[in-house]
C-alpha cells in the first residue's frame, strides 16, 4: 500500500530533526501561509478539513479551537499533549524524535489562530531523548525566528517550553496535564470548567495531542478538501497506526483512515509472526476492548471501531497470535491501570487493584468458583462511575476479553492453568 | 420542559418539585427538600473534588451517574437519589472504601464519631466480598506533630485534610504521596510537621487517620460529659465544646454549626485546654511569709482583708480586672472598687493606658453596637491594619482568607511584619514599627490628592497637610507608589472593611489617624465598617462594662472628677509609694507592663497587694494575699467578642482544691469592706447589667449553646479621647539599630497560655525573628543562636529569619516563660531599640 506521507514525509532522511533539513523540505512555509491568514478562517479551515483529535477521543479540532474566547485582553495557552502513556502507543514519539520542526510549525500554526503567545509541550518523562531534540529544534526556531517575538516579521509572537512529566499515565489525562504544568499532583479536574474556558492557570486553554497538532501543517499545504476526502467521511485525513505484538513487521505506518485491520495486519505489516495463527487485536491502545477475526474487515476510523463496541484510541495496534493466554494478557493490562491509577477516586483505585488480585490469583492457579462472576460485578460497581476514563477503561479492557474469552478465564479458575498452549 | 420562573430552574429530585437559582449544586438543591445525600469528599467550606463519588445520583437522560456535589442543576432535571442503581452504587462505593480500611475500630479513637462507621450503618452492606489481601501503608501509627498522629490505613481518601490545610487555614504543608491504592496523604515525606498545629485536619478527617496525640486512647464518644463554652484565647470568641471524662478535661472541640466558628479553631483553641487540668493550678489562699507563702483558710483570707482594708484611704486604692474574665465579674468588679471600695481607680490591663485605650475605642466606634462578622468583612476591600492577625486571631485569618479566595474582596495589609496571610493578599505594605501614624497621615493625603476643598475640611478636623506624601512616606518605611496603589484600591472599593488591631493599643498610635481616614473615606462616599481586633477574650466586654477609669459601664464619659487612675497611673502612684492596697485578678503586671524591672518596684511598693490568680504569675510573686480563683471552663458567665457577639459560658468542671469562682470571692470581699453593700436587690446581675448598659438589653444570656446576640449601639460619644497625644514613635540609634516589636504568638495569647503543656510543647525556644536583610547584614543564619540586648537588658534567642518582614525589625513573641520581654522596655517607650549579636 503505497500512500504518499504527510506526518512521515521527513522522517527517514539524514539528520532529519535538523531545521536545515525541514526547510529544505518546504519548512514553515505553511505557518507563514497561516500568519497572512485571519483567525477565523484558519479555524473554518480546520473545521473544514475534519480533523479529529489524535490523542484518543477524536475531538474535532477546528470546533475545539473555536470555543476559545476571542477577548484579546485574555492569555491564552496551547499545550501539545507529547504524554504519549497508552501502552502500545509510539506514533508521537517518531514526530518528537525525527521530524520536531513539524510539531513546532503545526504548534505555531494553531497558537496564531487561537491568539495564544505561550505554548508548552507536556513530554512524558521517559522521552528523555525526544525531550533533548525538541529543546534543540525549539532553540533553533528561535535562532531563525520561527519563535519568539514577531515571528517573520508580523505581530505574531509565541514563546515555547518543554515541560517534562514525571512518569504517570494519568498526566496523559488533559486536566490532570494542566496540573502537573502548574506544580501539582497530577490528577483530573472536574469538568465543567472545560478547559477553553479555563484551562492552564485558569485561562482558556487548547490541548491537542502531537499527532494532531502534526497534521495541521499538510492542511494549510494541500487545503481542507484534501484532508477531508482521505477516508471516511466523519473522520478523514492520514492516520498514524503504531503496530505490535506478534506480527512480522511492527512499527509506525501512515496510513489513510479506514484502512482495515486486515489490510493493516496482511498487507502492511507482513502477517502474523512465524505463520501462526492470528487470534485478536486491540485496535487503539490497551483501553480500546479487543476484536476478533470476524471484525478484521472494518474500517479503522473512530466512528466504525465505536460501533464495534470498541475504539480506534490512539491508534495503537496490539496483535494477538493463538500462543496468548487471555488471562495473562487481562493480569498484565489490569495491573497496568491500577499502577496508573491515580488515587482519586473511590471506584478506580479501589476497584482496579482489587481486580488485578484477582486476576493474579488466576494467572497462578489460585483462582477460586465465583471469581470470573465477581470480575463481572466489579467490572459493573466501577464502570461509569468513575471522576475521569481510566477507571472506565480497565473495565473496558476486562470486559472486552471476557465478552470473547470468558472460557479461558473459567478454565483457569477450573484447572488452575492455563488453555492456551506455548503461552506469550 | 418546565419553564423556567423568577430567574429560578425548576427540576424534580425524587419526585419533588424543587426551584433554585442557576448554578446551585444537586446536593444543595435536595437539602431544599429534605433530600440528604450521602457524601464524604464534599465539605461546604472546602473546593469540592467530586472524588469519593459516595454522592453520585441519576439524573433521567443520562447514561453515567453524576455526583451530586459538583453538578450543578439544569432547568427541568430529573434527579433519582434513592433509585435501585443509585442504592447499589453507593453499597459499592462503601464496599470499595472498606475494601482496602484497617477495620480495627476496635482499637481506633474515632470509633462512635466516625462517618464512615455511621455511613456503613446507614447505606452500606453487611458483608464484604474482599476476600484478597489487604494493602497496608504502614504498620504503625506515626506521630507527625506534636498533636498529631497519623494512621492512613484507614483513609477514605477524601483529600479534606489537604485541601483544609491550604485553603482554610493557609499553610498547605499537606500532600498526598503515592498513587493509586498506594495514595497517601501525609506530611511531606512523612516526617514532622513545622506548621501552625491548628489540629484543623484532625477536625475536618471524617475517619481516624488524623488523630489527636493528647488525645490518643483517653476516652470513648459516649464516655464524654460536654460544656459549651467559649475560647479563652483572643477576642475572635470561637465557640468551643469542652469534653471530660473522670474528672480530666480530654478535648476542646469545634462541632459543624456550633458558634459562628462552626468547626474552625486554632491550636490555642485546640489544644490549650490542659490549663483545666494542671497542676501548677493554685488551690488555697495564700499569705506572704518571708520569702515564701503559707496557706490560709479562706476566711482567714477576709479577714486579713478586713484588718488592711481599714488602714487605707480610697483615693490610694486600686484594682485591676483582666479582659478575660465574663462580663459578669467585670461588671462586679468596677461596682466593687467604685462602690463598696469607693475608689475611681480601676482599669482591665497593664499593657496600655487608659487614654489610649479610649482613643482606640473611638476610634473603632465600639459603642455602635455589634456585626457579625462575616457580613463585617463582606465588602470590597478589607484593610487588616496594626494586627498580626494571622498570630492573634488565626480563625479571622481564615475568614478573610475564605472570603477573599471566594473572590467577593479585595485584601489588603498594613502591618510592620510578614504574616501567612501575605500569600492572599492583593496588596502588603510594610511599615516601620511605631509610624503608623504618619502612614496614615500619608495615605489620606494620597486619597485626597488634587482635592483642596476635601482637604481643607480634613484639616479643620485635625488632618497635618504641612508635611509632602514623599517625606511621610520615607518616615513611615513605604513607598510613594505603594501608598498610590493602597489609595486607588480604596477609591474604586464602595464598601471598606477595616480591621484595626492591638498595635494600636499598644503602640499608642495610630487611633487619632484611623479615625481621620475614616472621615476622609466617609467623605468620598465610602461605606466603612471598622472592626476592633483583640486579643483578650473579653476586652470588648470589659469597656462595655466600665472597667476603666474614665468610663462607666456602657461607655458613659465620667466628669473630671468621678475619673480614676488608670493601671499605668496606678504603678505610678505605687512606685511614689502612694498606693495603700490594689486588688489584682487575673492580669500579671509584672509580666505585661512595658518596664518589667519598673513594674516589679512599683508592686513591691504596694501597701497591700491581693492578686486573684489561678496561677502563680510573676505578680502573684509579689502579693501580700493570693486568692485562688477559676478558669473560664469552671464558671458561667458570658463573653462579648471583639465584634459585640454575646456567648455564653458553661462550666465543665468546679475549680481545684480550695479555689473559688472569681464573682464568689468579689462577693465575699464586697461584703467584708462594705457592710450591706451585698443587699442592693441586684441578686441576678445581668439584670443589674441591663439597667445600666443599654447596649445589652435585647441579650438573652439564659440561652445556652446558642448565640445570646449581638450589643446594639449606645448614644454616648467618645470624641473626647482624640484630644490626648500619641506616642512619637522612635529613633534608632547607631549602637541600637533595631526597632523591637513584640505581640502574640499563635501558640501563645496571654500568660495563661503559657501554662498549657500542650502548647509549650508546640514551641519549645523562644525565638527572635528578623527579615531576610537584616539577617544579611549582621551575617546571621537561620535557627542560629543570638543575643538580643536593649540599654538595659539582654537574652538570648533562636534566630527566625522570616521573609517578608522589613530590614530594621526585630519580634518576639510575649509570653514565653523565662523570657520576660518587657525587660527590654523602658517605661514610656513604645518601641523599645536593640542590637543583635552573635
Ligand atoms: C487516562 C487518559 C490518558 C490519556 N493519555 C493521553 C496521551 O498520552 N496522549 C494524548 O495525546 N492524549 C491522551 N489522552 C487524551 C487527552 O485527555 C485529550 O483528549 C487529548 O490530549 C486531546 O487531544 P486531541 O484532541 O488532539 O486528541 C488521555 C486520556 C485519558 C483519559
Ligand atoms: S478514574 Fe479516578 S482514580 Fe482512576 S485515574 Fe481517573 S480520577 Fe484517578
Ligand atoms: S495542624 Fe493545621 S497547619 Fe498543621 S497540617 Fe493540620 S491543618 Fe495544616
Ligand atoms: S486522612 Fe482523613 S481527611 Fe485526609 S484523605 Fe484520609 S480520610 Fe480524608
Ligand atoms: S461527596 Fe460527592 S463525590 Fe464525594
Amino acid at each position: 500500500m503505497a500512500v504518499e506521507k504527510i506526518l512521515l514525509h521527513n522522517v527517514d532522511k539524514p539528520n532529519s530533526h535538523k531545521l536545515d533539513t525541514y526547510l529544505a523540505g518546504g519548512g514553515y512555509e505553511d505557518l507563514r501561509k497561516a500568519l497572512a491568514m485571519g483567525r477565523d478562517d484558519l479555524v473554518q479551515l480546520v473545521k473544514d478539513s475534519g480533523l479529529r483529535g489524535r490523542g484518543g477521543a477524536g475531538f474535532p479540532a477546528g470546533l475545539k479551537w473555536s470555543f476559545i474566547p476571542k477577548d484579546p485582553s485574555l492569555q491564552k495557552y496551547l499545550c501539545c499533549n507529547a504524554d504519549e502513556g497508552e501502552p502500545g502507543t509510539f506514533k508521537d514519539r517518531i514526530i518528537i524524535e525525527k521530524d520536531p520542526h513539524l510539531l513546532i510549525e503545526g504548534m505555531a500554526i494553531t497558537c496564531h489562530a487561537i491568539n495564544s503567545d505561550k505554548s508548552y509541550i507536556y513530554i512524558r518523562g521517559e522521552f528523555e531523548y525526544g525531550a533533548q531534540i525538541l529543546e534543540q529544534a525549539i532553540e533553533e526556531a528561535y535562532e531563525k525566528g520561527y519563535l519568539g517575538k514577531n515571528i517573520m516579521g508580523t505581530d505574531f509572537s509565541l514563546d515555547m517550553y518543554v515541560h517534562r512529566g514525571y512518569g504517570a499515565y494519568i498526566c496523559g489525562e488533559e486536566t490532570a496535564l494542566l496540573e502537573s504544568i502548574e506544580g501539582y499532583r497530577g490528577q483530573p479536574r472536574k469538568k465543567p470548567p472545560f478547559p477553553a474556558l479555563a484551562g492552564l492557570n485558569g485561562k482558556p486553554t487548547v490541548i491537542n495531542n502531537v499527532e494532531s497538532l502534526a497534521c495541521i501543517p499538510g492542511i494549510i499545504r494541500k487545503g481542507s478538501k484534501w484532508f477531508a476526502n482521505m477516508g471516511p467521511e466523519k473522520s478523514p485525513g492520514p492516520k498514524l497506526f503504531c503496530v505490535s505484538g506478534h506480527i512480522e513487521k511492527p512499527g509506525v505506518y501512515e496510513l489513510p483512515m479506514g484502512t482495515t485491520g486486515r489490510e493493516i495486519i496482511y498487507e502492511v505489516c507482513g502477517g502474523i509472526k512465524a505463520g501462526r495463527k492470528f487470534k485478536a487485536v486491540i485496535p487503539g491502545g490497551v483501553t480500546a476492548p479487543m476484536l476478533v477475526e470476524k471484525d478484521l474487515d472494518l474500517s479503522m476510523d473512530f466512528d466504525t471501531m465505536a460501533q464495534a463496541g470498541s475504539m480506534l484510541g490512539s491508534g495503537a495496534v496490539i496483535v494477538m497470535d493463538d500462543t496468548t493466554c487471555m488471562v495473562r494478557t487481562s493480569y498484565i493490562i489490569n495491573r497496568f491501570f491500577s499502577h496508573e491509577s491515580c488515587g482519586k477516586c473511590t471506584p478506580c483505585r479501589e476497584g482496579t487493584i482489587w481486580m488485578t488480585q484477582i486476576l493474579e490469583r488466576m494467572e497462578n492457579g489460585e483462582g477460586r468458583p465465583g471469581d470470573v462472576e465477581e470480575l463481572e460485578r466489579l467490572c459493573d460497581n466501577i464502570f461509569g462511575r468513575t471522576f475521569c476514563p481510566l477507571g472506565d477503561g480497565a473495565v473496558m479492557a476486562l470486559r472486552g476479553c471476557l465478552k470473547h474469552f470468558r472460557e479461558e478465564f473459567v478454565y483457569h479458575v477450573e484447572n488452575g492453568r492455563c488453555m492456551v498452549k506455548g503461552g506469550f | 420542559m418546565v419553564e423556567a420562573v423568577d430567574d429560578k430552574l425548576i427540576l424534580e429530585i425524587d419526585g419533588k418539585e424543587v426551584r433554585v437559582p442557576f448554578g446551585t449544586l444537586i446536593l444543595d438543591a435536595a437539602k431544599e427538600v429534605d433530600v440528604t445525600i450521602p457524601t464524604f469528599c464534599y465539605q461546604a467550606r472546602l473546593s469540592g473534588i467530586g472524588s469519593c463519588r459516595m454522592c453520585i445520583v441519576e439524573i433521567e437522560g443520562q447514561k453515567k451517574l453524576q455526583p451530586a456535589c459538583i453538578t450543578p442543576v439544569m432547568d427541568g432535571m430529573k434527579i433519582a437519589t434513592n433509585s435501585e442503581t443509585v442504592v447499589s452504587a453507593r453499597r459499592s462505593m462503601l464496599e470499595f472504601l472498606l475494601s482496602n480500611h484497617a477495620k480495627d475500630c476496635p482499637v481506633c479513637d474515632k470509633a462512635g464519631e466516625c462517618e464512615l462507621q455511621d455511613m456503613v450503618y446507614s447505606h452500606g452492606q453487611r458483608k464484604s466480598k474482599f476476600e484478597e489481601k489487604k494493602i497496608s501503608l504502614h504498620v504503625k501509627d506515626y506521630i507527625i506533630s506534636p498533636v498529631i498522629i497519623k494512621n492512613s490505613n484507614r483513609c477514605v481518601q477524601c483529600v479534606r485534610c489537604v485541601r483544609v490545610c491550604r485553603e482554610v487555614v493557609g499553610r498547605g504543608v499537606l500532600g498526598s504521596v503515592g498513587r493509586g491504592a498506594y495514595q497517601e496523604e501525609t506530611s511531606f515525606r512523612k516526617g514532622e510537621l513545622d506548621c501552625d498545629s491548628c489540629g484543623m485536619c484532625i477536625e475536618v478527617c471524617p475517619v481516624g487517620c488524623f488523630m489527636r496525640l493528647p488525645y490518643r486512647y483517653k476516652a470513648r464518644p459516649w464516655d464524654l460529659k460536654s460544656a459549651i463554652s467559649v475560647c479563652p484565647y483572643c477576642a475572635t470568641g470561637c465557640k468551643t465544646t469542652l469534653q471530660e471524662r473522670d474528672g480530666e478535661v480530654v478535648r476542646s472541640i469545634a462541632f459543624k454549626g456550633l458558634g459562628f466558628n462552626d468547626w474552625l479553631m486554632c491550636a490555642r483553641g485546640r489544644f490549650g485546654y490542659d490549663i483545666l487540668n494542671s497542676d501548677k493550678r493554685l488551690t488555697k489562699p495564700l499569705r506572704k511569709k518571708g520569702d515564701g507563702f503559707e496557706e490560709i483558710s479562706w476566711s482567714e483570707a477576709m479577714g486579713m482583708i478586713s484588718a488592711e482594708f481599714a488602714k487605707t484611704s480610697p483615693e490610694k486604692r486600686g484594682g485591676v480586672a483582666t479582659a478575660s474574665l465574663p462580663n459578669e465579674e467585670l461588671f462586679f468588679f468596677q461596682k466593687l472598687m467604685r462602690e463598696a471600695m469607693g475608689t475611681p481607680n480601676l482599669d482591665s490591663t497593664s499593657r496600655w493606658s487608659g487614654d489610649t485605650a479610649g482613643a482606640y475605642m473611638a476610634a473603632t466606634a465600639i459603642n455602635e453596637g455589634g456585626r457579625t462578622i462575616y457580613k463585617a468583612v463582606n465588602s470590597d476591600t478589607v484593610f487588616v491594619l496594626g494586627t498580626q492577625l494571622s498570630e492573634e486571631n488565626p480563625v479571622i485569618d481564615y475568614i478573610v482568607r475564605h472570603v477573599t479566595d471566594s473572590g467577593r474582596s479585595n485584601l489588603v495589609i498594613v502591618s510592620p511584619r510578614a504574616m501567612k496571610l501575605d500569600a492572599t493578599a492583593h496588596q502588603s505594605l510594610r511599615h516601620t514599627p511605631g509610624e503608623l501614624a504618619k502612614f496614615l497621615n500619608a495615605l489620606i493625603l494620597c486619597l485626597y490628592e488634587g482635592d483642596a476643598g476635601g482637604l481643607a475640611s480634613l484639616e479643620e478636623v485635625g488632618l497635618s497637610s504641612k508635611v509632602s506624601i514623599a517625606e511621610l512616606a520615607k518616615l513611615a518605611g513605604v513607598t510613594v507608589d505603594e501608598l498610590r496603589q493602597l489609595s486607588m484600591r480604596l477609591k474604586r472599593s464602595e464598601t471598606i472593611s477595616i480591621l484595626a488591631g492591638t498595635d494600636i493599643l499598644k503602640l499608642d498610635q495610630g487611633a487619632r489617624g484611623l479615625r481621620l481616614l475614616k472621615l476622609a473615606l466617609e467623605a468620598m462616599g465610602k461605606r466603612l465598617r471598622i472592626l476592633p481586633i483583640l486579643d483578650r477574650a473579653n476586652q470588648r466586654g470589659a469597656w462595655g462594662m466600665g472597667v476603666h477609669p474614665s468610663l462607666g459601664p456602657g461607655f458613659s464619659p465620667l466628669s473630671d472628677d468621678e475619673k480614676g487612675l488608670d493601671c499605668y497611673g496606678m504603678l505610678e502612684a505605687a512606685a511614689a509609694g502612694e498606693m495603700d492596697l490594689m486588688y489584682v485578678i487575673g492580669e500579671d503586671i509584672a509580666g505585661m507592663y512595658p518596664d518589667r524591672a519598673f513594674a516589679e518596684d512599683a508592686l513591691s511598693k504596694v501597701g497591700f497587694l491581693i492578686v486573684q490568680e489561678t496561677f502563680m504569675t510573676d505578680t502573684a510573686l509579689k502579693a501580700d494575699l493570693i486568692l485562688p480563683g477559676a478558669l473560664a471552663g469552671e464558671k458561667t458567665g458570658t463573653f462579648t467578642n471583639q465584634v459585640g457577639r454575646v456567648q455564653n459560658l458553661a462550666p465543665i468542671q468546679s475549680p481545684p482544691g480550695g479555689a473559688r469562682i472569681d464573682l464568689d470571692i468579689m462577693g465575699d470581699i464586697a461584703s467584708t469592706v462594705s457592710k450591706g453593700f451585698m443587699d442592693d436587690g441586684c441578686t441576678d446581675i445581668f439584670g443589674c447589667i441591663q439597667k445600666v448598659v443599654p447596649s445589652y438589653l435585647n441579650i438573652d444570656n439564659k440561652s445556652t449553646g446558642k448565640d445570646c446576640g449581638s450589643v446594639i449601639s449606645t448614644d454616648v460619644s467618645l470624641e473626647a479621647f482624640f484630644n490626648v497625644a500619641e506616642s512619637p514613635g522612635a529613633v534608632p540609634t547607631e549602637e541600637y539599630p533595631l526597632r523591637l516589636i513584640t505581640g502574640n504568638h499563635l501558640f501563645y495569647s496571654g500568660n495563661l497560655s503559657s501554662y498549657s503543656d500542650i502548647l509549650g510543647s508546640l514551641l519549645k525556644e523562644p525565638v527572635a525573628e528578623v527579615g531576610p536583610e537584616t539577617a544579611k547584614a549582621l551575617g546571621l543564619e537561620d535557627g542560629q543562636n543570638i543575643n538580643v540586648a536593649s540599654e538595659g537588658y539582654l537574652d538570648s534567642f533562636r534566630l527566625k529569619i522570616s521573609k517578608g518582614t522589613p530590614a530594621g525589625v526585630v519580634f518576639i513573641a510575649e509570653n514565653y516563660e523565662d523570657k520576660p520581654i518587657n525587660r527590654f522596655f523602658k517605661r514610656g517607650e513604645t518601641i523599645p531599640l536593640v542590637k543583635i549579636t552573635s
